[in-house]
């Protein structure tokens, strides 16, 4: 019972996830949609305490759902959307999506049994020996890759994130020229 | 460190014009005028740097590596990006944000050049996600166009659904393999199923971003919404660097997967030509009709793409060589055009030969070679092309592509047949073209006119693509 | 002794993806559509980050600090953009306003 712990929570934890995904997609109105997407990402945050990466689980909680989710409920408030804003898209549409959802989930799957079942199996159910005392996803472990093997990309990403505050900027500012000559 | 300066010289020089930018909107008070001078001096110098002082070799663990061929692709890039800034000198002189349009465009080429030089796929993903974020802002940037932030949020929208999408084959590639270095996929490929869903998935990616057909939709919106400067930039530059790392990385990292990805072209080439042409015929708006175009150009690359060859390769650097001569030409006429007199319909370049005989003849010029006519440069693109995918022997596939060029065919001599015979009660008024812009007009016609008479062009790509 | 299966984590993170995809696809609200690709970028950090640990390799967790990173600025560039067009047209279906789709 003890040792089939991790289990139990990892089959809470995913259903808590797929549960507020489809909420996400279903709900009619975006605030709520906004707010269940939280909640699966707090699972998806649990998952990674699961899989010893503390570190990502922390930045998970604090950059996911602090910040980018609060952005996007920010940006709903803003704008006032409310819950009969958005016109239904033709049911035909939404059959269609469904479709091709579950073809393609048939077929992951299809790919994913055969791939296990290969005689030389590549993905193979040995069970993920989480080992105890593995430290690949503290902090202090994180911190030397990341600023020895990585740190170029590190320095790279810099420039993508002043471009896009730039980009973010002017959109922002143009505002005042359209409503001045607009209103 | 010697090293590093040489091996990084293009990043290094494009990052110093983004901070002299950025410095010169803090207080130097330049006018727009002397500003556009700067940039276009400084894209010049950097053009012209792009051949000295080069080196082969690899940076920080395989992250970033480069040689001479991947030097040639960036300078290839960078002579677009310069013939941009001459072409669209008016609009960008009237652009409010002048400075940040070029930080943004000139960020996404840095992330073009990491995306080709990069030998990890952290660095690819990171390299593409730089190329589409800042073009995204920039499609806003035409002020008084609704159209505009439409195009910029389904730009936006597709290209972080694609990035999705290939994230999760990266993903699994990670997982099968335990690596994401490009130079030990190839050992580890052994056609296990999950692998190849994890390639499909990539592979979905590329064609979203090269708008191959079924992942089109997002296309001539974005193309006819964004200002079209910004135009120019996505369909002349972005889809360049995505051809040229979709070659490296289906030759160099999925070789082995020869034999899936060469049923997968195929299809998708012929869909590309197919619906590409068809509905250009239709359009009448002509940046729409230059983006259906552009589509059924994607779908002629892929048929080079496919014959995975050295000359394959070749066929197609060369081929986005020319085709930045010839569709930075149309749309600088376009441009002028519907900077000037507001213009876009293809009826209303009815006549226009009688009051701007230099425009129509480059706009011509530059429609024949699109088409693939003769004496044109566009014609031994397409014919280098050809004769790469006929080196497979699939012959079928050949005549269809042919056909395409038919078609083709037709609706390219519309227009000019349009702009040189029909009758119009109020041509276009003669357009002052400004001298930067005549410049770079004379130099995209003569790269139209030499450059398929210039044989060594092309010997000299397949000489650095062995 | 854990005994969670790698597999177990490929279907959930495929669970989700999937999701979002169809979500992409269904929904009309360009912030909703927004939402549901910050669900499938989830997705993917799940499974780096199962991966990563099955490997035991910091490459996939730094891969998902990257994702995450470049998924901030994508948000901040895209939302700016959500709020421009809504100034402009009082909308932010997708479809509106778009005259030929072809």
């Amino acid at each position: 019972m003890i040792a089939n712990l991790p289990n139990y929570i990892f089959f809470f934890l995913a259903f808590i996830a797929i549960f507020f995904a489809i909420m996400v997609i279903t709900a009619k109105n975006p605030i709520h949609s906004c707010l269940y997407l939280v909640l699966t990402m707090f699972a998806i945050a649990a998952n990674y305490v699961l899989l010893n990466a503390q570190f990502l689980a922390i930045v998970q909680m604090i950059v996911y759902a602090g910040a980018i989710m609060v952005l996007f409920l920010f940006t709903v408030m803003l704008l006032n959307l409310n819950a009969d804003s958005e016109p239904v898209k033709s049911n035909l549409m939404k059959f269609a999506g469904v479709i091709v959802g579950g073809t393609l989930l048939l077929l992951f799957t299809a790919a994913l049994r055969k791939s296990i079942g290969d005689a030389e199996p590549v993905m193979n159910s040995i069970p993920m020996q989480i080992p105890n005392h593995s430290n690949v996803g503290l902090i202090q472990n994180l911190g030397w890759v990341l600023f020895k093997d990585y740190v170029f990309p590190f320095e790279a990403i810099s420039i993508l994130i002043l471009s896009a505050m730039i980009g973010a900027v002017v959109l922002g500012k143009k505002e005042k020229v359209q409503l001045s000559t607009n209103d | 460190m010697n090293e590093f300066i040489t091996l990084m010289k293009p990043e290094l020089l494009l990052m110093a014009m983004i901070f002299i930018l950025l410095i010169s909107k803090l207080g130097v008070g330049f006018n727009q005028s002397n500003l556009m001078k700067l940039i276009q001096g400084m894209l010049l110098i950097n053009f012209i740097a792009g051949f000295f002082m080069n080196g082969e070799g690899q940076l920080f663990d395989n992250m970033y590596h480069t040689s001479s061929l991947i030097v040639l692709e960036k300078n290839i890039l960078n002579l677009g990006m310069v013939l941009i800034s001459f072409l669209f000198t008016d609009w960008f002189k009237k652009c409010d944000h002048l400075a940040e349009v070029f930080v943004l465009m000139l960020t996404a080429l840095l992330g073009m050049f990491y995306m080709i030089s990069s030998g990890n796929l952290l660095m690819f993903y990171l390299g593409l996600e730089m190329a589409t974020i800042p073009v995204a802002a920039a499609a806003t940037f035409n002020l008084e166009k609704k159209v505009s932030s439409e195009a910029a949020m389904k730009m936006i929208l597709s290209s972080a659904f694609s990035s999705g999408i290939m994230l999760f084959g990266i993903s699994l590639i990670y997982g099968a393999m335990g690596t994401l270095d490009f130079s030990e996929i190839p050992a580890l490929l052994n056609g296990d199923s999950l692998q190849v869903m994890a390639f499909i998935f990539l592979f979905t990616a590329f064609a979203f971003k090269m708008s191959v057909v079924p992942f089109h939709l997002w296309t001539a919106d974005v193309y006819e919404g964004s200002p079209i400067g910004i135009t120019a930039f996505l369909s002349v530059i972005s889809k360049g660097a995505i051809a040229f790392v979709f070659v490296s990385t289906l030759y160099k990292v999925f070789q082995p997967f020869h034999e899936i990805w060469y049923n997968m072209i195929m299809v998708l080439s012929v869909m590309t030509m197919l619906v590409g042409n068809l509905f250009a015929l239709r359009q009448q708006n002509i940046k729409r009709f230059l983006a259906f175009s552009s589509i059924a150009q994607v779908g002629f690359i892929l048929i080079g793409v496919s014959s995975n060859s050295i000359q394959g390769a070749t066929s197609v650097i060369y081929f986005v060589l020319v085709y930045i001569f010839s569709n930075l030409a149309a749309f600088g006429v376009a441009g002028l055009v519907s900077f000037f007199t507001g213009k876009e319909n293809i009826d209303d370049y009815k006549n226009f030969y009688k009051t701007n005989p230099l425009l129509s003849w480059i706009f011509a010029l530059a429609l024949f070679s699109l088409s693939g006519i003769p004496p044109t440069a566009g014609f031994f693109g397409k014919l280098f092309l050809l004769t790469s995918g006929a080196s497979n022997g699939n012959y079928a596939f050949l005549i269809i592509a042919a056909l395409n060029m038919m078609i083709s065919l037709f609706y390219y001599l519309k227009v000019v047949r349009a702009m040189f015979m029909d009758k119009n009660e109020n041509p276009i008024l003669p357009i002052q073209i400004n001298f930067a812009t005549k410049i770079a007009l004379f130099v995209c016609g003569g790269g139209i006119v030499l450059a398929g008479f210039f044989g060594f062009v092309f010997d000299y790509i397949q000489a650095l693509v062995k | 002794m854990q005994e969670i299966f790698i597999d177990k984590y490929i279907y959930l993170s495929m669970a989700l993806f999937i999701i979002g995809m169809v979500g992409v696809m269904i929904r009309r609200n360009a912030i909703v559509v927004f939402m549901c690709i910050e669900l499938m970028l989830n997705a993917v950090n799940l499974l780096m980050v199962a991966f990563s640990a099955k490997l035991n390799d910091a490459a996939g967790q730094m891969f998902v600090f990257f994702i995450m990173t470049v998924a901030a600025a994508e948000v901040a560039v895209g939302l700016a953009i959500i709020v421009m067009i809504y100034r402009n047209t009082r909308s932010i279906d997708i479809n509106v306003a778009n005259k030929l789709k072809w």
